[in-house]
This record gives C-alpha cells, sequence and structure tokens, in this order.
C-alpha cells in the first residue's frame, strides 16, 4: 500500500500534550488568513473537492513538522500543480508566468460572506434503505486502506453501536479517489472506551465516530 | 459519565454550555459574553458572571 494519512494521529502515542491556543487567537501570522483565504477561494473554483484536499494534506511526507496553515499551503501548491493551474517556475517565482487556464467558477468578495453561511451541506437524497438500525453491534473493517478514508485506524476492527442515523452523505473515500459522490448512508458509532483502549481506558467512557455504511460490517 | 465526540466527525456539533450560576436575568448580550470557544466544544465551563469582563 502506497497510501498513508500523516493525520490518522488519535490514539498514537508520542504526539505530546495538548497546548491549547489562546483564546481569540485565530492567526499567528499575518500570512496565515491569506493561506485561508486563498484555500477557501481555490476550492469554490470547483476544481478540486474538500476531501480531495483533505488527502492532499494527509499526506504531505513533511506533515508532522509543518503548522496547520503551512500544511493548507502546502497541499494548496499540490492541488494546483496536479491539475495544471500554476506551475512549478511559478510558485519558485512567485507570480504568474503563463495565461492562468480556465477555471469554472471564480468566488467574488461581494459573494463571500453568502457562500460561507451556505456551505457545501453533504446530505443528499436517500436512495436505498439504511442497512443498520440504532442500537445494532457493528465491527468496523480493517486497514490499512489505499486511499484517503475517515475511519480512524484506532477504530479498526472493533465494536461498537450504532448510536444515530444521518442519512445518506457524499462518501468521503470515493469523493478524494474523484469516483463521485456515491453517497452512502451514515451513522454515528458510539465505543466503550475499554473496547478502543483497553487497560489505558478511565472506566465510564464512550467515544463515538461518524462512519460511513461501508466502513461497517454486523458484530 | 465521559462522552467524546471525535472532532473528524462528518456531522459537525457544537456544546450548549450549562448556564452558569448568577446568571439569571442576564439578556442575550451578557449571556453571550459568557460563552467561550472551550465551552462550546467542551473543553471547558461558561464564565461566571462575575470573571466575565
Amino acid at each position: 500500500m502506497s497510501y498513508a494519512s500523516h493525520a490518522d494521529l488519535g490514539g498514537k502515542p508520542g504526539c505530546g500534550a495538548i497546548v491549547p491556543e489562546p483564546a481569540g487567537e485565530l492567526f499567528h501570522d499575518a500570512w496565515e488568513p491569506r493561506v485561508l483565504a486563498l484555500t477557501l477561494a481555490m476550492g469554490a473554483t470547483g476544481a478540486w473537492n474538500i476531501d480531495m484536499s483533505r488527502a492532499a494534506r494527509e499526506t504531505l511526507p513533511d506533515y508532522a513538522e509543518l503548522s496547520y496553515y503551512r500544511i493548507w499551503l502546502a497541499a494548496l501548491e499540490k492541488l494546483l500543480q496536479e491539475r495544471g493551474l500554476v506551475l512549478p517556475d511559478e510558485i519558485a517565482a512567485g507570480h504568474s508566468l503563463r495565461s492562468a487556464l480556465p477555471i469554472a467558477r471564480v468566488l467574488a468578495a461581494a459573494d463571500v460572506a453568502r457562500t460561507l453561511a451556505t456551505g457545501t451541506p453533504t446530505q443528499r437524497p436517500a436512495t436505498a434503505s439504511a442497512r443498520f438500525s440504532v442500537g445494532q453491534r457493528v465491527r468496523m473493517r480493517d486497514g490499512p486502506f489505499p486511499h484517503h478514508t475517515r475511519l480512524p485506524s484506532y477504530a479498526w476492527r472493533k465494536r461498537g453501536s450504532i448510536e444515530r442515523l444521518h442519512g445518506m452523505h457524499v462518501f468521503a473515500d470515493a469523493h478524494a479517489r474523484g469516483d463521485g459522490e456515491q453517497p452512502q448512508w451514515l451513522y454515528t458509532v458510539s465505543f466503550d472506551g475499554v473496547e478502543l483502549w483497553a487497560d489505558a481506558s478511565a472506566r465510564g467512557v464512550t467515544i463515538s465516530i461518524d462512519a460511513w455504511e461501508p466502513y461497517l460490517e454486523p458484530a | 459519565e465521559i462522552r467524546v465526540l471525535d472532532s473528524t466527525a462528518e456531522i459537525r456539533y457544537l456544546v450548549i454550555p450549562q448556564r452558569p450560576a448568577g446568571s439569571q436575568g442576564l439578556d442575550e448580550e451578557a449571556l453571550a459574553a459568557l460563552v467561550t470557544r472551550d465551552s462550546m466544544i467542551g473543553a471547558g465551563l461558561a464564565l461566571a458572571p462575575a470573571a466575565a469582563r
């Protein structure tokens, strides 16, 4: 398997203590909001989808050394270059060296607030019955996966219970591969902490994830 | 009981903070001043009225 997500950090040792950022401090430096704006503006063109963005970020070789917005910037450059929208010599030069390729949509400044408020909802009409029901015992599939997935490795092969059904949603795994939305039923699955962490878990801890139907098997 | 919600959940959520003691009678604006980032992600409590600026 050549695909490795460096963002799959849940439950992994060696990441150190969590140091909360001071409340109200959104950015560390003036360039960070520019990267946020560039990323959102390019996302709005339809050149890629959010699941492709996440795949681009999590596969950055130096992910562990980069800050949050450096990850966004590096992934943005990767996504642009993959599509020939920006070429490596232009990244190096810091400005465009040739005419821009056409893109499907340009987000105008006057439309930003409305566009962000609308967001990109992922729910789609239900076209099939849900395979699992609330309370049902399920087991997560086993990894690793040769593509972007939202099933964290701490849950691979673990058993939990269906807590809630969310309707059908764009399936991240397929969407990231460029295979279309392929909506699947989405569930909240709850696990006992002991099932996930054994003796390392405190008693009385329940951990929940959102899992699309292809992640699940009957337990 | 401790509930942990993985923050990468597809359906995003926020926690409605428990109303702090002594906040009865405060209007919406005053109540909003007591709400913190941490109280909306389940990592802290909302401010007590005396502690808010």
